[in-house]
This record gives structure tokens, sequence and C-alpha cells, in this order.
């Protein structure tokens, strides 16, 4: 069945992002010259506006910073998903990251929890870094 | 402009028939980009998440926001334009009203409706023989942190109010004491909250005690949104809270009016606030009468 939700919008910042995502990659951009690990991609560091970085490899693991919960259906895709928990984590290497928290119930979430990333393939060439509580 | 002779009269206004079209939602949905991925839609989502990071970090939730919500709905019963006039709301219906986006349900949010509003600016020697008396500009100031929401430190404050409510203070020459009323940009129920605490009308986490026993709604000691706002009377972005500053001091409120008429101090100064994003922008205007 065609998946129903919506996909992201691949181009020339996100690309790497989402290419190191379906090989189940979660890759940052580094600042070569402040060390500042960033996301979203951008053409420049933010805290230093050097242009040279290299991509790291996230080790997936992090906490939630903040969630939400969606009774709401605003998208007919997540009408069975319903209530749902959107989150932002925090991973290790410093970049917050929008995300869902999957594998327990909504009541079980909360902020400062650990979890680690869970890859939902979705299509051939994309998949969602999605997180569930760290065992 | 009106300083420098540039313009002689300001129209600032807005309209929109967000209730029957579907052009809000359209906005909405553009506006979530690749959020939309994970099911992250429009702004109570946005500030749902804001709202639960600040019960992570101090005392808030809807024990502190019910107030807001019921106050504000107070005012609005004595405003007969108000979207939600004659329908009053308790602290039971409140809590016991579906979620939208937890930890925000549906009164926490503000209104969808058709309509407009608008103000004029002029200077104040054109404004001296007009039929009401003048709202004064008497200071202003923005800070806009404009971080990207997820990496925003600062969702459970302190947000761009802090700062731009000082620079609006010192340049109209006052302190806080000074403040008669509040029209605060009320998008959500927490927005209030937090613009107030960091406006420094209470720490963080006093919230609930401070709002608690009607400090907001008539009669109460500090009135917020005294046309319903945005809650409870209707959106109209940043002219809500604005023209309703604008009115009360010109004494064109009616059965709401601020003064004697509703057990309050008289409006002679009024702090007035905008917001916005997902609280990255914030703008703070001291209005009142000289
Ligand atoms: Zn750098």
């Amino acid at each position: 069945m065609a998946y129903k939700k919506p996909l992201p919008r691949i181009n020339g910042d996100n690309r790497e992002f989402w290419e190191g995502c379906r090989n189940h990659e979660l890759k940052f951009q580094k600042c070569a010259s402040c060390g500042h690990v960033r996301f979203p991609p951008s053409l420049v560091c933010p805290r230093c506006l050097c242009r040279d970085v290299e991509w790291i490899a996230s080790a997936g693991a992090g906490k939630v910073y903040t969630y939400a919960v969606y009774h709401a259906v605003y998208h007919e895709g997540f009408r069975e998903d319903a209530p749902y928990v959107v989150a932002v984590v925090e991973l290790q290497e410093g970049p917050r990251l929008l995300t869902n928290i999957v594998g327990c119930s909504p009541d079980e979430v909360s902020c400062e929890m650990p979890v680690s990333v869970v890859w939902e393939d979705v299509t051939p060439d994309i998949s969602l870094p999605l997180f569930r509580p760290s065992v | 402009m009106l300083d420098a002779g540039l313009c002689r009269n300001v129209l600032i206004s807005y309209g929109h028939n967000a209730l029957s079209s579907d052009s809000l939602l359209a906005m909405l949905m553009d506006f979530a980009g690749d959020d939309a991925v994970f099911g992250h839609f429009g702004a109570t989502g946005g500030y749902a998440l804001a709202a639960r990071r600040a019960m992570h970090e101090f005392n808030t939730g809807p024990q502190t926001w019910k107030h807001i919500a019921v106050g504000q709905r107070a005012w609005a019963n004595l405003n007969p334009h108000a979207v939600m006039h004659g329908m009053p709301m308790s602290f039971d219906d409140y809590l016991s009203s579906k979620y939208v986006v937890e930890p925000l349900r549906l009164p926490d949010n503000c209104l969808v409706n058709d309509g407009g509003r608008a103000v004029i600016v002029t200077t104040l020697e054109r404004a001296q023989d007009l039929k009401h008396r003048p709202a004064v500009i008497l200071g202003l100031g923005q800070h806009n942190p404009s971080v990207q929401v997820t990496q925003s430190g600062t969702l459970a404050g302190s947000t761009g109010a802090r700062k731009a409510c000082e620079t609006a203070l010192s340049m109209a020459g006052i302190t806080r004491d000074d403040v008669d009323a509040c029209e605060i940009y009320d998008c959500f129920t927490y927005t209030v909250e937090v613009t107030l605490q960091d406006y420094g009308f209470f720490g963080p986490g006093e919230g609930e005690s401070w709002f608690s026993e009607g400090t907001i709604g008539p009669g109460g000691r500090m009135p917020v949104n005294t046309s319903g706002g945005q809650l409870s009377e209707a959106y109209y972005m940043g002219l809500t809270p604005l023209s309703e500053a604008a009115m009360q001091i010109m004494g064109r409120c009616g059965d709401r009016q601020l003064g004697p008429a509703t057990n309050t101090a008289e409006p002679n100064i009024v702090l007035v606030s905008d917001n916005g994003g997902i609280l990255q922008a914030h703008s703070c205007c001291v209005l009142g009468r000289i």
C-alpha cells in the first residue's frame, strides 16, 4: 500500500542527512573550526560562521527535551496513529531533532527520558529516524 | 515617519476570512515544512512543545492556564462583539474540554474567525482635537531571539519578552508598578503566562498563585485581555491586543470599560504585547494617557 504521510523534501542542504538515514545512519555537520555539531544542515556554522564541515555519525542516543501528544488529526495519514507523540530529542552529540516517540504509550513519555533511534523504512529511498525508550 | 513629516496618518489594518475559507489551515500546513513528515503541524503543536517544556522546568500546567482561559472569558461576556459573548466558562468546563495537542486543550487555543480590525496612528498634535482622548505611544521595545524552534533553549523562557519589556518601560520612563492593565498577545493561554512571567509580574512557577482569585478578570487587580482577547473575543493577530488597549485608554469600551464600571484601576498606562513564531519574536508597547 502506498505511503500516505508527507515525505521530506530533499534539497542541497539536507541531501547528505537523508542519504545517511537511508543507510540507517544519523549524520550531522560538525564545524571544522569550532567543533559545534549542528542541525538542521546549513551552509555556515551558526556559532562562528565558518563554512568548513565534516559529517559525523551520531550514536543515536539522547533524551526527550520536550514532547506533545497529538489528539487532533491535521492530515489523514496520521488518523490511525492518534494520539501520537511528536518530540524534540536532544542527542548526546548536541543537536536536537524533531521526531516521534514510538514503542510506548503517550502516557509513558516524559521530558529527559532516555531514548534511542529506531529506523522506519517508509519508501525505498526514505527512512525516518524515530525514537523509543532506551532499554 | 510621522515625526519626519513623511506622512500624516498611518492606517494599520488586518482582515481575514479565516473561518469561512481554508487559507489559515493552508498557511499553517505550508509553515510545517518537513516537520509534517513526523505529523507536526500548525501553531498548536509548537506551543504544546513549549508548554510541555515549561511544565518540566517549573510549576505550570492546566491548573495555571484555567485561570487565564476563564478570566478572559469573563471579559468576553462583557463585550457584545466577542465571538464567545454569552458563553460563560467555568474551571470545570475548561478542565473537561478535549485536548487538541496535549497539554493544550481547545480553550487554550485562540479563536479562528472572520473579521478585521484597524488602528490609525497620527501625531499627538493632530490627535488633540479628535473626538476621543488619544492613546499615546509612550514606549516601544522589541527582542527577537529567532532561533530555530527545535534548537531553542528558551521555549520555557526567558523569551524575547523580557528585553522587549525592559526597553519599552525604560523609553516610557516608568516601572512595572505603574502599569494599570495588560493586553497580551494570547495565541495560547501559555503565551500569556510566559509573557507576564518574562515581564516580571511573577517568578517562574508562581503564575498559578498570581492568576488565582480572579487577578486578571473584571474587578481584578491586574486586568488582562479585557476584550476577551484572542482566546475569547477574536483573532486579529497583534491588532486584538493593540486595538483594545487604545479603546480602553480612549474610554470607548462600554460594559467592559476599565475604571469604576468594572471596579478596576483607571487605564492610565496599558502594557501591550505582540509575539511571532513559536516565541521567536516579541514586541512590547506602552500606551497611555497624558
Ligand atoms: Zn563553528
